[in-house]
């Protein structure tokens, strides 16, 4: 399905090829810049300065790393299964990249407006895994093979929460939409937020997407596929020069898919809070800033927290987020059965949002008790 | 396809899957060894089934050197072993060159002492909360939040004695030269950056669920297992065995000051990091003591003045035990005459804490193995002398 | 456990010392630091068992082994105990015959020798017998070299740097 007439009354194979082109160029500064930004913002997290030389403010630091990348030989292992290993990265950088078609950047601002918009975005990400797993048995490195594993167990854990917390945004838009039917296309749901953006129907269901969205990135504290002081890198710590630079590209790029993705299903998108009849250039800035936040949120984690254990990690999957991604549909599914107001809705999802951050913090409070962790500052008062 | 030639892939047996233990070799390049350090895992998945250490990759030869070189030239070598506190080593060996010649060292040296092997303390262990961050997987901004106070207290070390990690400060007989005109100033500024510095680390990691989550109840010792290993300083006191040389086998001017030793409770990772984080704030409170005690013998001496200008030991045989910041630093010195010691060995905290790393590990995951070798608090320029 | 005990004064160790291992083939003196104890190797494990195990000796803490090349006399191998029990420490130095440097290992007693021990062979040659893995440690596994052997020798620029006589300084 088109989202508009073709641009220039082109046809439209020519008109898709023109968005795709414009996509990616747009994606790849994006990602040179993200790379850039989120050094600078780690940088000024632990006090530093981060990139200084290249250019004013070291903005081209992007640039010169993306040449020095390029530049780089490209290193195979000798016991690495040849065709595997080099097509690794493609297998990871396209599902990613075809996820870029469907988002609604502004109304009608997108590649294809498709009315299964997030069971497609869904479907073409699952296939991310297989070139991660390309990645780790092709390279011949214990590492690499204990990374893909450790990426395969936990994106197949964490999907099933993802997908049930999203459902449960597809319900309500069935109570907006007027018919009673609720809609996968992913322009109709922002568009359906004009008045409030679903996060404040669906508190839980957002914290549920958030979560397992870092997750599926393999960012701080799941970045356990990646983790740098155990596994040095994870799957991609045998490739080099561009094909490295591929596997980034495509960590960045689903960074930015996934707050794009965020913001038109839970923040509103395009259309809250200046309306659907705003101007295009509004919506698309509204858009990035939304994206903006949740891509700053990702790195401000990632800074401040460490690393879970593989079995931490499963055990808040399978017994947390998919416990409480149901409840949530089930409770969605009764209110809307019976046609409860929204209110009941916000409120019974706040309070399930309120026990999960109960159930992550809630040894924050043996601080000040238990054993040496208050205690230590008064250990001088006691002797001198 | 086979990667590995030497893991072939076993034939389905009857009853289900026949699996193969896998080999990890971590290091000696690997960020999470702390130098070069060499490990083999046998990992069953992610369980650790067995794992040996290897090490050497740093040695030197400091007992060798220290034998053909001057008693007082000798000492340069000493800083490079426990590097994040060379004051601390050179305390152990210029102490058993005292306990050998018999010589006496002045009181305000030995206040500075003190001072300086505690600030040192401080120093490695701010070393350890940051690198120890980094294990557990917080992206460096915990190693950033160590540094700062360890680039501070660096700064003093390079106006006291002209260099950062190696000063060569300390001699047989009192200390080099007597600190710069505003110390006093500059580190009781330096101790109120070293607290805050602290509270950042309790707010960071301590206060972190899921760093707690990591460290909690890991690789739990008992004092028997920790004595018979040889465990020693905070892995030993973090099981709630009370024993610290600085109480226990007093030397120096640690009697005169006021300090308690902090314990665990369970001997767990958790338990380790605590203890350093006491330990650093007690050693804050000695450092004070310290300051209290110098500003009262202001230009005395810091240097026995009747030494000669090469010292020359007839005979003797000692065995000098100092705290050192990761447990007992001891120096074993034999003389038989001469300007050089016949043999000096050092027992290095490090190298035994690490030998007990075979059975901590065994059992946990492979993440976790890498936190206990982390919570070990190894310096490999002591462990490979 | 946890109260402080002051560590006992080495004439009292001594003392001890005397009264238990009087009638056996070892002699007791004093270190600088420690009491000692000289025992032939054959004796070693019987002195050792009896330290670690006896209450009013209790040594349950190996800090240290020093492998010492004593050149004519031969190998020594010097074991450091402590009691964390009784707060004394003591010495056990074991002198091997020339051309014989054979010792019981005391690993089964003390998991804490192990390291020790491959440290001690390694660098001065002594034979740990009933070591469970006496590869070298610090050295490269097939380097069959002792360096802190007097007669290992240094290399030439490190023989200059040292001070040969007594006047300090470099001599270049």
């Amino acid at each position: 399905m088109l989202f508009a007439d073709p641009l220039f009354g082109l046809p439209t194979w020519i008109d898709a090829i023109i968005r795709i082109v414009i996509v990616v160029l747009v994606m790849t500064v994006f990602v040179i810049y993200s790379t850039y930004g989120e050094r600078k913002l780690v940088a000024r997290f632990q006090q530093r300065l981060g990139p200084m030389r290249t250019g004013p403010w070291g903005l081209w630091q992007g640039f010169a790393d993306a040449i020095k990348l390029v530049g780089k030989e490209d290193i195979r292992p000798k016991n690495a299964d040849r065709w595997v290993f080099e097509l690794a990265p493609y297998a990871t950088f396209i599902p990613v990249l075809l996820t870029l078609m469907v988002l609604p950047f502004a109304e009608n601002w997108g590649v294809r407006n498709l009315a299964l918009g997030v069971f497609f975005v869904f479907a073409v990400l699952g296939l991310n895994i297989v070139g991660i797993l390309m990645a780790g048995l092709g390279s011949g490195n214990k590492y690499a093979l204990l990374g893909a594993v450790r990426a395969a167990a936990q994106m197949i854990s964490y999907e099933i929460p993802l997908v049930v917390s999203l459902l449960c945004v597809v319900m309500i838009t069935g109570a907006d939409t007027g018919n009673g039917v609720g809609t996968l296309n992913l322009n109709t749901i922002a568009a359906l937020q004009e008045d409030r953006p679903y996060i404040l129907l669906q508190p839980l269901a957002f914290l549920i997407f958030f979560t397992a969205m870092l997750s599926e990135l393999h960012r701080a504290p799941f970045d356990i596929p990646v983790a740098e002081s155990e596994i040095v890198g994870g799957y991609f710590v045998e490739y080099s020069g561009i094909r490295w630079s591929m596997f980034q590209l495509t960590e960045y790029a689903s960074m930015w898919g996934f707050a794009v993705f965020g913001s038109v299903v839970f923040l509103g998108g395009w259309a809250w809070p200046f309306g659907v009849d705003s101007h295009w250039a509004l919506q698309l800035a509204t858009t990035f800033t939304k994206a903006l936040a949740i891509v700053i949120v990702i790195i401000w984690i990632r800074t401040t927290v460490p690393r879970l254990r593989i079995d931490q990690l499963m055990n808040f999957s399978w017994k947390v987020l998919l416990e409480l991604s149901f409840l949530q549909l089930i409770v969605n599914g009764i209110i809307l059965y019976y046609d409860w107001p929204q209110e009941i809705l916000a409120l019974t999802s706040a309070v399930g949002a309120g026990f999960l951050i109960f159930l992550i913090i809630r040894h924050a409070s043996a601080r000040s008790t238990k054993g040496l962790l208050g205690t230590y500052r008064t250990l001088g008062a006691s002797s001198s | 396809m086979s990667i590995w030639p030497e893991e072939r892939v076993h034939a389905l047996a009857d009853d289900g899957f026949e699996t193969v233990d896998m080999t990890i070799n971590v290091g000696p390049q690997h960020p999470a060894t702390h130098g070069v350090f060499r490990m083999v895992l046998t990992v069953d998945g992610e369980k650790v089934v067995d794992c040996e250490p290897y090490i050497g990759y740093l040695h030197r030869g400091l007992e060798k050197l220290t034998e053909n070189h001057d008693y007082r030239q000798a000492m340069g070598w000493w800083d490079r072993t426990d590097y994040l506190a060379g004051m601390a080593c050179e305390m152990a060996y210029c102490m058993a060159v005292e306990k050998l010649g018999n010589i006496s060292v002045p009181l305000r040296a030995e206040y500075i002492r003190v001072m300086m092997v505690e600030l040192s303390r401080i120093l490695s262990h701010f070393m350890f909360f940051g690198a120890f961050g980094a294990d557990v997987g917080s992206f460096g901004t915990s190693f950033i939040y160590g540094w700062r106070e360890r680039e501070r207290i660096y700064d003093f070390f390079e106006e006291v004695a002209g260099d950062r990690m190696f000063p060569t400060y300390f001699r047989p007989g009192g200390v080099q030269m007597d600190l710069p005109e505003n110390y006093q100033d500059r580190v009781r500024w330096l101790l109120g950056s070293i607290r805050q510095g602290l509270e950042d680390f309790d707010g960071l990691l301590v206060g972190n669920e899921i760093f707690v989550e990591r460290c909690r109840g890991l690789s739990p010792v008992t004092p028997e297992q920790a004595i018979a290993w040889g465990l020693t300083g905070p892995c030993l006191r973090a099981t709630g065995f009370k024993f610290d040389l600085r109480k226990d086998e007093p030397y120096s001017v640690y009697p005169n000051l006021k300090f308690d030793i902090p314990t665990g409770a369970n001997g767990d990772v958790f338990d380790r990091f605590m203890v350093r984080m006491a330990e650093a704030w007690q050693s804050t409170l000695i450092v004070e003591q310290c300051l209290d005690a110098l500003s009262q013998m202001e230009g005395e001496l810091v240097l026995n003045p009747d030494l000669p200008k090469t010292l020359r030991i007839d005979s003797g045989e000692c065995y000098v035990r100092t705290e050192g910041t990761k447990g007992e630093y001891g120096v074993y010195a034999l003389a038989k005459g001469g300007n050089k010691p016949y043999r000096m060995k050092l027992r290095s905290p490090s190298f035994c804490n690490l030998s007990a790393l075979r059975e901590m590990v065994i059992g946990t995951y492979v993440a976790d193995a890498i936190i206990i070798l982390g919570s070990l608090d190894i310096v490999l320029g002591e462990v490979d002398k | 456990m946890s109260k402080s005990l002051a560590p006992k004064p080495i004439d009292q160790v001594v003392k001890l010392l005397e009264q238990r291992f009087g009638k056996l083939l070892v002699t007791i003196n004093q270190t600088a630091t420690d009491a000692n104890i000289d025992c032939p190797p054959e004796h070693f494990r019987a002195v050792v068992e009896e330290l670690k195990n006896h209450r009013d000796l209790a040594f349950d803490f190996l800090r240290n082994i020093v492998g010492i090349d004593m050149l004519e006399e031969g190998l020594a191998c010097k074991y450091q105990f402590f009691s964390y029990k009784n707060r004394q420490a003591v010495q056990v130095t074991v002198l091997t015959p020339p051309g014989n440097p054979h010792i019981p290992s005391i690993t089964d007693l003390y998991p804490a020798a192990n390291w020790h021990e491959r440290e001690a062979a390694e660098m001065v040659g002594l034979v740990f017998d009933g070591h469970p893995n006496l590869k070298n440690l610090l050295l490269d596994e097939d380097v069959r070299i002792h360096p802190l052997l007097k007669a290992h020798p240094l290399q030439k620029a490190e023989i200059l740097q040292g001070i040969e006589d007594a006047t300090p300084g470099f001599t270049f």
